[in-house]
Formats: C-alpha cells, structure tokens, sequence
C-alpha cells in the first residue's frame, strides 16, 4: 500500500497537535509496511523522521527557489529518496495550520518589515529559518490564504501525476483542494481526516470559505477519518456527511524515549495549575480565568501559568487585572522543547477547558509528565481517558472544584496517574494505523486492488 | 435431613448530594433526597414489592414449609419509612409468617469492625433494636457488611452475644472442605454458615447469562445440582442481593417463575427441607474449627476487601473519616453524628474503587457518580463540610461561654 499524504506541518515545526499526530500516524503506517509520501508546504531540515527518508530542507529550498513559486523539482527528490517507506517532500508555501487569513495577512507585513519576534506560535518557527525571511521569499507568497490553499493544491497535483501511489489521504481542511486535485488528475480515492473544524476553532462564528472547503472535502472524500467520535457527530451535523462514510481512528500517544525530569522544590504550599494551548477561543481560555479566580478564594498559594500564544492572549492578561488576580498568573508565551517539559512536570495538575477540541492530544502528554489532567467533555481525548476527571468546559464551578480537589488531596493526583498510565500505555499509534489501513483498503478495494479508473477493457 | 437456607441481603445506602464548594446548597442535609426516593422507588416495583408477594404466597402456599431469611440494613429500613412505608410492610408482613428470620448487622451497613469496635459494637446494638421494633424478632445470626469476615471479626461478634455469622465459602479459607456444613470459630462457639458462591452465583449472576452453558437455567436442574449433595451435606447456603430478583435479573429473563418454581422443585426429594439461619445452628453440630485467617468477603474474584480499601483514595478517605470520629463522639452531638456515620455506609468506599474501572463493569453500574474520583472528591467535600460544622458549632458554644 502506498499513500500520498497530504499535511501542513511536522515535528518540531508545529503549532498544534496536527504536526505530532502525523508523525504517529506515519510511524505506526510505516510500522505497518504502507510507504507513505508525506507532502508538507515547509520542511526545516530538523525533523524527527527516522523513520522516513528526510529530503534535505537546503536542497529543496533552492530548489524551490529556483522553480520560483510554481513547481517542485520532483525529479530531485526522487533522485534523493532511498528506499525507505516514507518521505517528506516539500512544497514551498506559507501554509501553516490554525490560520485566519487575518492573521496570515498580518504575520505576512510583519515578515517584511523584518519584525522577527513576534510572540505568536506561527512565528517563532519563522524564527528558527533566518534565511527564510532575509530570503524576500515574501515575493513568492500569494495574496491572501485561500491563494496559497489552491496554490498548494495545484503543486500537489502536479506531483501527483508524477509518483505512484494507491491513496490520497489528506489532513484538514487546508489540504483537502489539494488532495480533491490530486484525485482529480490521478482518479486514485480520496481519504480525508478531520482533526479539527472550523466550528471547533471558531464556534459560531465560522469563516465561510473554510467551511465551505471543510463541507466540499468532507462530502466529495471517498471517506472520512474522524479522529473521535465526538468529531464525527460535528462532521455530521455541520456538513450533513453520512455517518456511515465516516471511521472514527482515535490518535494514539506516542512515549518519549526519556522524558526530562525537573527536580520539584519541595514547595508545598505553592501549587501550579497549567493551561497549555493557544489562547484562542476554541481552547477556552477565559474558563480557566474564571475558575482560577473561584480557586483562588480558597486556596490563596495557587499559581496559574498560561502557556500559550493566541488573539485571546492580551484579553486573558486584561481579564485577570480586572479580576485583580493577575499576581497569581503567568504568561510565558508560546513554549516548548526544554521549557514545555519544565512546565508539564512542575505543574500540579494541567486543564483543557477547549470548547470544541477533536481529539486533543496534550493531556496525554501532560499525564506522560506525571500530571493529572482536568479535561473537557468536549473533546475526543475524553473519549478514550477515563482516569481523567471531566467538565463541561462551561462549568466554570466545577472546574474550580476538581482543580481545588487536586491541588488539596494529594492521593487523587496519585491514583489518577498510576490508572491512567496504564491506560495511555494501551493507546498506540499502530492501532490507530492498522485502523487507517482499512479505511485504504474499504476506498481501494480488498487488498488494493486497481483503483477504478484502470484501464475499461 | 440436607437443608436449603436463603439469605437475601436488602440494603439502601444514603447517596451524597454535589457537596462542593460554590454550589448552591440543598439545605444542611448532605444526602440527595430525589435519588435516594427515586431510586427506592424504582427498586421497589421491580425488586422489593414483588418479590416479597411471591415469597408471601410461596410460604402460604407450603404451609410453612418455605423459609427464608433476611438482612435489612438500618439506612435502608430509615428510608423505606421515610420514602416508601409500603415497602416496610410488606417486610412486616413476613415478618409475621414466622417463616422469615431478619439477621443482625451494622445499621450503617458499614466497615466499622474493621477499624473501631466500639462504634461497631453501637451500630450492631442500633440495628438489633430498630429490628426489633419493627419486626418483633431478637437476632440471633449476625452477617457482616458484605460478607466481610475474619477471625477477629468472629471474636467481636462473638463477645456481641450471636451464635452464629454468615461468610463467604471462600476456596483457600475451606480448602479440601466444602461450604455445604456448618463450622465453629477455632476459639469461639460461634457458628460458621460458608456461602456456597457456585450455586449461589449461578442465580445471582449468571441466570439470564446466555452464554453460559447451563442457560437456561430451569427450576429442575437447579434441584438436582442440589439434590446431588445429598448425604454428603448438612446446608446449601444461598446467600444472595435481594435485587437478584427484578433488579440484576430483569423480571422478563424468568427469575420470578424461577422463584416460583424451585420450593417445589427442592422438595420432591424427601428428605431435604428449607430452613431458616438459626434452624440451622439448632439443628446440627458443626463439622469442624474453620479459621478465616484472612479479611474475606463475597465481592469480585479475589473474595477480598479491596473493592471497598483497596486504593490510595479509599484508604484515605476511610482514614480521615474515621479521625474524625473521635471528635464528633467527644461532642456528643446527635445530629453531627449521624452524618458521620451515614458516611461510614460501604458504599461510599465502593464508589471509589479503580480496580475494575478500566473494564468500566459492574462497580460502574451501582455508581451514582461518574467515577470513582468523583466519588472521591465529593466524599472528602462532605467530610469537611461535616467539620465545618463542628467547629462552627463550637464557635457558637465558646460564644455562649466568653
């Protein structure tokens, strides 16, 4: 079986939770014998990808420089490529998930005028790629995201006239024209995965040209991953796709080899409680303000970290000065690496209090740090966690009393991980992946036949 | 003459209310009224109200012949008065057959004599007196919350004046033995009445499992499955949930026919009988000392305690509640002590069990709470709220005296 995958980003350029479900998806494929072409707008040169054949980022990058905005030299990458089961080529574009086109337009001016340090997510991978934005590489960007979402599309579907492949597997909404374009120009089934729609990221108040795009790929997909169950009732309800073309593959965790652990000062009364995500509605910031205001009234040596960067920022650092509890909150911005473990193990108890959140894979993480975790009933993660406690995101009363319940009974957090460890021991990425596989061969047909535009005699 | 003796556990616990901190308070009451009547209720069409009328008619109909016994916890006979007085007169009524001998234990239906013989030599007293009110019977047999039982707790009952204690047959307690005699403590003159769990469970559990091989299961191959042991057993005890019959077993599997058939079915052979607990100590000598060197009870495969301590969570809970216990009995203040003590119900414990939570089973199925650390946090909550009224309490005293 071989896959053109479709993604937008990859370890440890990422700015979500897509990027590492992508890396598990694709090791555990690989572990299942699919060779997987893993198409990304950027690739750094620092991935994490032994098992794939990683294309050197200097190479493509002048490549890419020299084709201009248009093509990809996919005879070079070929000609790159060792025989191992999966690739990752890249494709220049400023695609990057979670994107508003304002925000994409405003981070666009600001590369240009050289402001480098902007505190957002998105930038601070810019950020690791100088030449990248001394390159005036703005030139060969497109006017606004929905541009590059079709340019990505075109480039893609030019590739895909070029390799071989069985299936298109597209992820999210940013790569579903490209992955519609590709089976176009191939006739090869088309497989979408939703990890997060734009009524998770947005609530109500949708950006209509991705909706559109999410609603054309999810019903014109020969099928659809949902990443929960959770997910798949969104997809229904909002995109009226029929359930029985939707498989629900729950992401699996991947362990660290050696988790860094952080000497814990034996500060007894001083506890932390995290929040660490982008601080945008989706995730559901505010609810972690308010509920730390409630904990706060009775448990005055409680510190909250806000960790996270996001259009809600600056309106969480306002709501907790309103709140007069800004003393006891700390926003450290967007991290991650060295700083991310450090968080993760001295926090006391971590809380995703998302409005809409697919799946949801950083309480896996925080559990992997020795973190008990408080998680909303709103997502997918919920779904498989069970040694979790959970709200509604919108219980703001009940978040404060879990969070205070932690924070004062030491043996809650104890038992909660001993269970819990357990049970995330048991979520692989190779189940997921074996579940993928047989949505691959449901659109090929048994054992990857010839897909059906073969040859008609 | 082998005998058949039936125990039926009948038990209520009082579920907490959400105790916690920034919600509105549903009076100083710490326990939910609407689940704890919804649920009686609800157990009573399906369990308590018809099965009392089947075994009503069954003692009538074999003229005394059919015996049975019960356990009524305290918390439970409380709230049948207090939400369905029907109920407890149906249990009066069989109370006055004669045929129907109630069984002594905690009030709380609770794990007091693991930890405070005192308070639970004061709940026995309790429930023997709220049985005596009500049914006009002195209890002569003790069982234990659960079945929980061990040497010690032998010695206790025993000193507690009761000839004779329900356990569990569990195997490596009777090793080479069956559970089909009645034993003596090594030390004491108590008796011993083992459950036979096999024939018991194959009511409780496993009737209307269709995948087991005996499924079906009908009134006459349960009869010979008993008639089997005959000359080589002095009493089958079946000891069992009384929601066996309505609750765990829906009414549509058959299990009220079951009921209905099997008097019948046990005595067509001659010599066998029904009798009640303390028939059966009366009636025959025990076969033998029988030690239960180790904590055991009916609950799980391991027939142990730790469905109810066997977690982090559960022994702190149970540590902390009962610290609390010296302060409140310092007091002397009824109405604190009865939250207290409300709270030592098992049940509580119970709900806070993680050990089978991963198979989400039948620990999930009895939980009012969403899991177990639900249960934890809201317990704990109503432990301080109880002290917070201790304290405000003496507050006010130090007030009165200043």
């Amino acid at each position: 079986m071989k896959v053109l995958m479709l993604g937008w980003e990859y370890p440890p350029h990422i700015s979500g939770g897509l990027g590492t479900a992508c890396e598990g998806l694709t090791r555990g494929l690989a572990a299942e014998g699919v060779e997987v072409t893993f198409v990304v707008p950027r690739a750094f040169g620092d991935e994490d990808a032994g098992h794939m054949r990683l294309v050197s980022p200097q190479n493509l990058k002048q490549a890419v420089a020299q084709a201009g905005a248009r093509v990809v030299r996919r005879t070079e990458v070929e000609e790159e490529t060792t025989p191992e089961l999966a690739q990752i080529v890249e494709i220049n574009s400023i695609l990057r998930p979670y994107q508003t086109p304002e925000t994409y337009l405003r981070e666009r001016i600001e590369v240009r005028n050289g402001k480098r340090y902007r505190v957002t997510e998105h930038l601070q991978s810019v950020e690791d790629l100088p030449e990248h934005t001394e390159s005036g590489g703005g030139d060969h960007y497109g006017h606004d995201l929905f541009s590059e979402v079709h340019r990505f599309a075109d480039l893609v579907g030019k590739l895909a006239e070029r390799i071989d492949f069985d299936v298109i597997h597209a992820h999210d909404w940013m790569t579903y024209p490209a992955g519609l374009e590709a089976r176009r120009r191939t006739g090869k089934p088309l497989v979408v995965q939703v990890h997060s729609l734009e009524f998770d990221r947005s609530g109500e108040h949708v950006n209509e040209g991705i909706h559109r795009i999410e609603r054309a790929g999810t019903r014109s997909a020969d099928r659809v991953i949902a990443v929960s169950h959770y997910t798949k009732s969104v997809i229904e309800r909002q995109h009226g796709v029929e359930p029985e073309k939707i498989d629900v593959v729950h992401n699996g965790v991947t362990r660290a080899e050696a988790v860094t652990r952080y000497h814990v000062e034996p500060d007894d009364d001083e506890k932390m409680v995290l929040f660490l995500g982008r601080v945008t509605y989706q995730k559901g910031p505010e609810f972690f303000v308010r509920a730390a205001e409630k904990v706060l009234s009775r448990y005055k040596k409680a510190r909250f970290v806000m960790a996270g960067s996001g259009d809600m920022l600056e309106p969480m650092k306002k709501l907790t000065r309103d709140l007069g509890i800004e003393k006891h909150f700390d926003f450290p911005g967007f991290v991650r690496g060295e700083a991310l473990e450090k968080y993760f193990t001295l926090a006391d108890v971590y809380v995703m209090p998302s409005r809409s959140e697919p799946f949801g894979i950083t309480p896996l993480e925080a559990m992997a740090y020795d973190t008990p975790v408080i998680v909303s009933r709103q997502s997918g993660v919920s779904e498989v966690l069970r040694h979790a406690l959970k709200v509604d995101y919108w219980d703001v009363d009940r978040i404060a009393r879990l969070i205070l319940a932690v924070l004062n009974h030491r043996v809650l957090s104890d038992e909660m991980l001993e269970m819990g460890t357990r049970e995330v021991l048991q979520l692989h990425w190779n189940a997921a992946a074996k579940k993928a596989v047989s949505t691959y061969l449901r659109v090929t047909g048994s054992g990857g036949a010839e897909p059906v535009n073969g040859s008609f005699f | 003459m082998p005998s058949v003796c039936f125990y039926f556990q009948v038990h209520q616990p009082y579920r907490l209310r959400n105790v916690a901190p920034f919600s509105e308070a549903e009076g100083s009451d710490l326990f939910c009224d609407t689940a704890n009547s919804g649920i009686l209720w609800k157990v009573a069409r399906k369990c308590y109200l018809p099965t009392n009328n089947k075994i009503l008619e069954l003692i009538k109909r074999f003229d005394g012949r059919f015996k049975v016994s019960y356990s009524l916890s305290g918390v439970a006979i409380e709230q049948m008065k207090q939400f369905a007085p029907d109920v407890l007169d149906s249990f009066v009524k069989l109370a006055d057959t004669g045929c129907v001998e109630f069984l002594a234990e905690t009030y709380y239906h609770s794990l007091a004599a693991l930890r405070d013989r005192d308070e639970f030599a004061d709940q026995v007293k309790a429930h023997g007196e709220l049985i005596s009110e009500y049914f006009g019977q002195s209890p002569r047999v003790f069982r234990n919350t659960e079945l929980i039982y061990n040497d010690q707790i032998g010695e206790l009952v025993d000193d507690l004046g009761f000839r004779a204690i329900m356990a569990e047959g569990a195997d490596d307690i009777l090793g080479e033995r069956t559970p089909n005699f009645v034993y003596k403590h090594p030390h004491r003159e108590l008796r011993i009445l083992p459950k036979n769990y096999k024939l018991s469970d194959d009511i409780a559990f496993r009737f209307s499992n269709q995948g087991w091989e005996e499924h079906p299961l009908t009134t006459g191959k349960f009869a010979r499955w008993l008639h089997a042991h005959s000359g080589n057993a002095q009493v089958i005890n079946l000891f069992m949930d009384y929601e066996t019959f309505g609750e765990h077993q829906w009414e549509a599997t058959g299990i009220f026919s079951f009921l209905d058939a099997l008097p019948h079915d046990v005595l067509t052979a001659p010599d066998w009988q029904f009798q009640m607990p303390s028939e059966v100590v009366r009636d025959v000598q025990p076969a033998g000392e029988l030690s239960y060197w180790r904590t055991t009870s009916w609950a799980d495969q391991e027939r142990d305690i730790t469905a109810w301590l066997g977690n982090r969570m559960q022994r702190e809970a149970f540590d902390a509640l009962h610290e609390l216990g010296g302060h409140l009995r310092r007091r002397n203040n009824p109405a604190a002590l009865s939250l207290w003590r409300k709270l030592q119900t098992s049940d509580h414990f119970y709900y806070m069990c993680t050990k089978w939570f991963a198979d989400g089973d039948v620990h999930a199925y009895f939980s009012p709470y969403e899991g177990p650390y639900d249960a934890f946090i809201n317990f704990m909550n109503a432990l301080d709220e109880i002290r917070q009224q201790i304290l405000s309490t003496s507050a006010r005293l130090q007030g009165v005296h200043s």
